[in-house]
């Protein structure tokens, strides 16, 4: 009786490593106005309305909100452009 | 767009820019200490540190001439296009920022919220002045920001 046959299908590859993303976060604050808050989002985020006002909501009603994740440098530029504006914006690595 | 007129009492212009000259400086300074500037890269931290003094300087200029040169009864002030309006907006917020930190930094966040605290005679004279400035700051930023985004506030 012959052995079967195995046909292992072996092979090695290279898998790019998995770039951390990193989380763009903005607290509340008491002092900056609601429209205020609202319009930096779409000018700096460029963001619809409706999106603008659903993070300035959850800032003011969870003290924080997550409004851009992805790759650091970019994360970099926008936590400054918001501080630019005075907004309570900081950097946090995702997961 | 078209040039924007913000105006007040030749009165609130004067309290205003009286208190602009103190304030302004060290709202550069509050803006800078207060943002939470990554230190895991010399060199960013460097260039963001850089980013927002340069700025918080201009923004304290741009306050300080603008009200300087509103004269008149009542005293305006013209924004010619969308960078100086912005720039005058962020100018609005760096203040009351070094205002809440600066001069009353005891008062809870919900009373600072509210009028009461204006008509409040226990607290020194000073510190309803700067509440008043406060709110009058405030005040010019909503307006603006109603004129630059009706929508905002909605």
């Amino acid at each position: 009786m012959g052995k079967p046959k195995i046909k292992p299908e072996i092979k090695t590859e290279k898998v790019p490593a998995l770039a951390s993303k990193w989380n763009v976060v903005v607290l509340n604050d008491p002092i900056n106005l609601t429209g205020y808050v609202v319009m930096v989002f779409m000018n700096v985020l460029r963001i619809p309305r409706p999106l603008a006002r659903k993070y300035m909501l959850q800032v003011h009603e969870e003290g924080r909100a997550t409004v851009w994740t992805g790759e650091r440098e970019r994360a970099e530029m926008l936590a400054l452009e918001l501080q630019q504006w005075h907004l309570n914006a900081l950097l946090e690595k995702d997961g | 767009m078209a040039e924007l007129r913000l105006t007040m009492t030749a009165e609130a212009r004067n309290v205003l820019t009286d208190l602009l000259r103190l304030i302004a400086p060290a709202a550069a300074r509050v803006s800078v200490n207060r943002a939470k500037i990554p230190d895991g890269d010399a060199e960013v931290a460097s260039y963001w540190t850089d980013t927002l003094s340069s700025q918080a300087a201009e923004e304290a200029r741009l306050l300080a001439t603008a009200f300087a040169n509103a004269k008149g009864e009542p005293a305006v002030i013209l924004l010619k296009n969308d960078g100086q309006a912005f720039a005058f907006l962020r100018a609005l917020s760096a203040v009351r920022i070094a205002l809440r930190e600066l001069v009353f930094a005891d008062i809870p966040d919900a009373a600072l919220e509210g009028a009461e605290l204006l008509d409040d005679e226990s607290l020194p004279t000073e510190k309803r002045h700067a509440l008043a400035c406060y709110s009058c700051f405030g005040l010019l930023q909503q307006s603006l920001i109603q004129q630059l985004d009706p929508e905002a506030f909605e």
